[in-house]
């Protein structure tokens, strides 16, 4: 350099200071990256895959369910659920307030669900909207793209999809959010889609499938951008029902086309096999396929119909006279008559000192075993009753599945009541009185049933004596081919005498085929053994008293029955609450017994029936019905408060 | 102008380097957009533009240019004044000329502008240390850009400043003491400067700098995700495009301010030890290039040059391990930018003319 020394050397001397402080700094930085990216590496390798992988979970579609010819009854749909996803939230109020406004839903409602999951991780996506319209996904998807609604996810689910016209809804039941307390079983997690009524809920373990999982690359914004691994969801089990689908829609038909809410069941009598199980009204379950909302919730729940109760197995009714066989089958079995043994019916009888009056004014003479039944004697089954005692028929009408839970594989089944000295004094502390027995004879006093227990004991009086377990499933495809339910054994099994049993037997046909009350019920060459039976909804007095109540005080109808009388292929009951009188319920269940005959012999089935084709009687039987006690007809008779809902012989 | 025998005399090493150093960003630009896109072509574009001015700033004498400084400086200032008056904006500051084909970004030439000049000022002085006069004239010509650029506003180009005029002063004989003096008056005027000066967002990048937990979505976010990429390149990296931080955009800017993060995930720490030494080595070289100028011009030119240089690339390699507030400093050479890469290697341009003249008159 053409410099001074002394500032040549002070250059130099400054260069190598700069030199030797660039070189430290350069030193440092590698020490910084070396910790970094060797020390510090594991932890950071976490931090970078917990940013960019996700664990999506992949809903698995839960089991089809079959009629017995292998006809699909419920299946899954696709639907779209939307959700946010916090961990890629700058400003949670503004995408509860723009999702709000997109999606057309209450912002209270929206800010209510995130707050509810408020400690979940940040990652786990909570559902807004269940079930979103195709205007709402298309809504949101758009904004998506913008950017605008980044930490929002659409995600794609399976739903349950039922049949639309609410078939079988009571029997299929319904599926909803797992509570806290279902969630405690180690394959239900948390917000899990479970069954909550019906088969959904007792079959649920079956139905529910395996999750699966999906290992994603996600980008900074959300956007998933490939998979890494995925575990496929392993689908529900498929169950192949009992349920025989033309026989299901014919009882409802029947139902729709009477216009009367109730119930009707019908078994296989050999093995409790359910063909056709109905509570009416029902409701759509679709409703709550996704997660009900609340309005419609409440408004089940507040429905003076309560459509949600499940009639059949729930319902406890007062059988009335289709108790009747209970008592002959005490009777004849304790040898207290036999069936050729006649009793004498004057329109009325005298029990310890009370007038119990027959339903038919002016009596029936002489009559045995087969035309008490026929006739529905009240007098022939006061006396037997009287004579084999209220025990001896609380025994024989539990043998027959009476007072008792039928077992079937569905929840929340209840118990009906028969009545018996020894459940007085523990319920009531109070010694039984034998004039009560004479109610209980005729299936009214505390005589409580359930229409699926009647069905049973219309199936043990067909069988002879088995009381066969009902249920609703037949086969089950957990993935390699179907695999048949063996039937759960019978609950009991009595050996009833043949030629006794057949008296009963031969009154029931009676019934129906020998101008009785059922003969509405009636088939050409299929013998249909049945019973009628009329449930008092409300005393004469109480009616007149209630007189301007909205409240229905029609009586209810029974009709039970089994076909045919001696090879009997199917029996059940139908019904009809409120249903003004019992051949009504004979006409719904001559429709499902036409179909169910006509499906066997490879008839056309036929059509469903109209109004008119039921040719419903709706004459008000109050204007003929007899006052229970004897007592000149202008007065009033007195009726304790716990007969407000007895039943009226015919 | 350019006489044969100089060709002999041009460091070539240093040249193969700031190739091997242009290519590695090129290629890491690559990456980080994900294939031959806009921004891939536009820094071909920067490159070749850039080897003309290296090659024009190459040819003409420095000495020549250091006569001309003062005009090249005044150009530079009138440039700045048009942008604050006319410049285009972009993410809330005005700092680019539009000029159809591509922007022109005026203040990433005022650092070489300022070097030619300062190191006129300082070298033509007649005796050999710089007088406390020359250091008050060398800082007003240092200031006056500086406040032109801090209004754009654009901290981090107008700070690259300072480090220019230091190293110069310094060659230049400034004592040791006003450099105590400087850092003192900086400890004193802080709490000024953060209470007056600076705006909420910058004091926001510095809080968040402290603890960038307190605010993890909003600007610590940046800084926690660069120690995670850099963090989770570990040894060997993750592969060329196979980095998950810069190829799924968690690291905001990489192609740009955090190259050299995602160089640091997908070339791991073996990759990152090679470009710190290509950095270092060229550092080093254009220092050494001073030791070898034949006057004090050349050797201030050089250092002023290499000061800016040196200053951003630490600063930038520093940010980008997330152990520095985020500013927006580019890493020269490497980071995507058209006006950076030409005026870089315009600068080092005049540091090869200053060596490959060393032995001319």
């Amino acid at each position: 350099m053409d410099i001074p020394g002394e500032s040549k050397q002070r250059v130099a001397t400054r260069l190598t200071a700069i030199q030797v402080a660039v070189a430290l700094v350069f030193g440092g930085l590698a020490i910084g990256f070396w910790y970094l990216q060797i020390v510090e590496h594991a932890r950071f390798e976490e931090l970078a895959e917990n940013n960019h992988q996700r664990r999506l979970a992949l809903r698995a579609p839960r089991g089809v369910l079959y009629d017995r010819d292998g006809r699909v009854l419920v299946e899954n749909r696709e639907s779209f659920s939307i959700s946010i996803v916090r961990e890629h939230t700058k400003d949670l109020d503004r995408t509860t307030n723009l999702l709000a406004r997109v999606l057309a839903i209450d912002v209270a409602r929206v800010r209510e669900t995130v707050e509810r999951h408020r400690r979940d991780p940040a990652y786990q996506p909570i559902v807004i909207v269940d079930d979103a319209s195709l205007a709402q996904v298309a809504a949101v998807t758009a904004r998506r793209l913008d950017f605008e609604l980044p930490d929002v996810v659409v995600e794609r689910v399976p739903a349950r999809r039922y049949p639309t016209d609410a078939l079988a809804a009571h029997l299929f039941g319904y599926v909803g959010e797992a509570s806290d307390a279902q969630a405690d079983n180690a394959r239900i997690r948390s917000g899990a889609i479970v069954g909550q009524s019906g088969i959904e809920r007792s079959y649920n373990l079956d139905l529910m499938g395996e999750d699966g999982a999906k290992l994603v690359v996600v980008n900074s914004v959300g956007r998933e951008m490939r998979t890494l691994d995925e575990v496929p969801p392993v689908g529900g089990n498929r169950l192949q029902l009992t349920i025989d689908y033309d026989v299901q829609k014919a009882v409802e038909d029947g139902f729709r086309a009477s216009g009367f809410n109730g119930a009707a069941v019908l078994l296989d009598p050999a093995n409790g096999e359910v063909l056709a199980f109905a509570s009416v009204p029902g409701y759509d379950p679709n409703a709550f396929a996704s997660g009900i909302n609340r309005a419609t919730w409440s408004a089940l729940n507040a429905d003076q119909f309560k459509p949600l109760q499940n009639r059949a197995i729930q319902g406890r009714y007062s059988p009335g006279s289709v108790f009747k066989m209970a008592v002959a089958v005490a009777a004849l079995e304790e040898d207290v008559v036999t069936p050729y043994h006649k009793i004498f019916c004057g329109g009325g009888q005298n029990f310890f000192g009370r007038v119990f009056k027959c339903h038919k004014k002016g009596g029936h003479g002489f009559v045995d075993m087969r035309q008490a039944i026929k006739e529905s004697c009240d007098v022939y089954f006061y006396t037997v009753g009287n004579m084999v005692g209220v025990d001896h028929i609380n025994k024989w009408a539990t043998a027959l599945g009476l007072g008792v839970k039928s077992g079937i594989d569905l929840p929340n089944e209840t118990q009906g009541l028969v009545p018996s000295t020894a459940w007085k004094r523990e319920r009531h502390k109070e010694k039984w009185y034998a004039g009560e027995t004479i109610s209980v004879s005729i299936g009214q006093g505390q005589v409580s049933v359930t229409p699926i227990s009647l069905a049973v004991y219309m199936a043990t009086l067909a069988n002879g004596g088995t009381r066969v377990t009902p249920h609703v499933v037949r086969a089950v495809d957990a993935g390699d081919g179907w695999k048949p339910r063996a039937a759960p054994p019978p609950q009991s099994v009595t050996r009833f005498d043949p030629d006794k049993l057949q008296a009963i037997r031969d009154g029931l046909w009676m019934v129906v085929n020998d101008g009785g009350t059922g003969r509405r019920a009636r088939i050409d060459g299929k013998d249909v053994a049945g019973k009628t039976g009329t449930a008092q909804v409300i005393s004469n007095e109480g009616r007149l008293a209630a007189r301007n109540t909205t409240r229905d005080l029609h009586d209810h109808g029974w009709f039970s029955f089994f076909a045919p009388r001696d090879n009997p292929q199917i029996a059940g009951v139908v019904f009809l609450e409120h249903g003004y009188h019992s051949a009504n319920a004979a006409s719904v269940a001559h429709h499902a017994l036409e179909t169910f005959f006509a499906k066997k012999d490879g008839r056309p089935l036929p059509p469903a029936p109209t109004r008119e084709d039921l040719n419903l009687d709706l004459s008000d039987p109050m204007d003929r019905r007899v006052p229970a006690l004897a007592r000149p007809a202008q007065e009033a008779t007195r009726v304790r408060p716990a007969d407000a809902v007895t039943a009226r012989a015919q | 102008m350019f006489e044969r025998r100089l060709y002999h005399h041009i460091d070539w090493l240093m040249v193969v380097a700031l190739a091997v150093l242009c290519l590695l960003g090129l290629t890491q630009i690559y990456s980080a957009t994900g294939g031959p896109t806009r921004v891939y072509t536009t820094q071909i574009y920067g490159i070749l533009l850039g080897l003309v001015a290296f090659g024009v700033c190459l040819s003409v004498d420095y000495r020549t240019l250091a006569d001309k400084s003062h005009w090249i400086y005044l150009g530079v200032l009138v440039l700045l004044g048009y942008v604050l008056l006319f410049g285009a904006v972009r993410g809330g500051s005005r700092r680019w000329i539009d000029l159809g084909l591509f922007n022109l970004q005026p203040s990433e030439f005022a650092k070489a502008a300022l070097a030619l000049m300062l190191a006129k000022h300082f070298g033509e002085g007649r005796r050999g240390v710089a007088t406390r006069t020359d250091l008050l004239i060398g800082g007003a010509i240092t200031v006056l850009p500086l406040v032109l650029i801090s209004q754009q506003p654009d901290l981090g180009t107008a700070v690259t400043l300072i480090p220019v005029f230091l190293a110069v002063a310094y060659l230049a004989g400034m004592p040791l003491r006003i450099f105590g003096v400087l850092a003192l008056a900086g400890v004193l005027m802080a709490p000024i400067a953060w209470k007056f000066a600076l705006q909420d967002y910058q004091k926001e990048r510095i809080s968040t700098f402290l603890d960038p937990s307190q605010d993890a979505k909003g600007a610590g976010y940046q800084q926690i995700q660069a120690r995670i990429t850099v963090g989770s390149g570990g040894l060997w990296g993750k592969g060329f495009t196979k980095g998950t931080q810069g190829q799924l955009r968690f690291l905001p800017v990489a192609h740009n301010d955090f190259i050299f993060s995602v160089l640091a995930e997908e070339q791991g720490f073996a990759g990152v030890l090679v470009a710190l030494g290509l950095y270092l080595f060229v550092i080093v070289r254009g220092i050494a290039s001073a030791r070898l100028a034949k006057d004090r011009l050349g050797a201030y030119l050089v250092l002023g040059v290499l000061a800016a240089f040196s200053f951003q690339v630490i600063y930038n390699i520093t940010m980008s391990a997330g152990l520095a507030p985020v500013k927006g400093l580019t890493l020269p050479l490497m980071s995507y930018g058209g006006s950076s890469m030409i005026a870089t290697l315009a600068g080092f341009g005049l540091i090869l003319n200053v060596r490959m003249r060393r032995f001319t008159n």
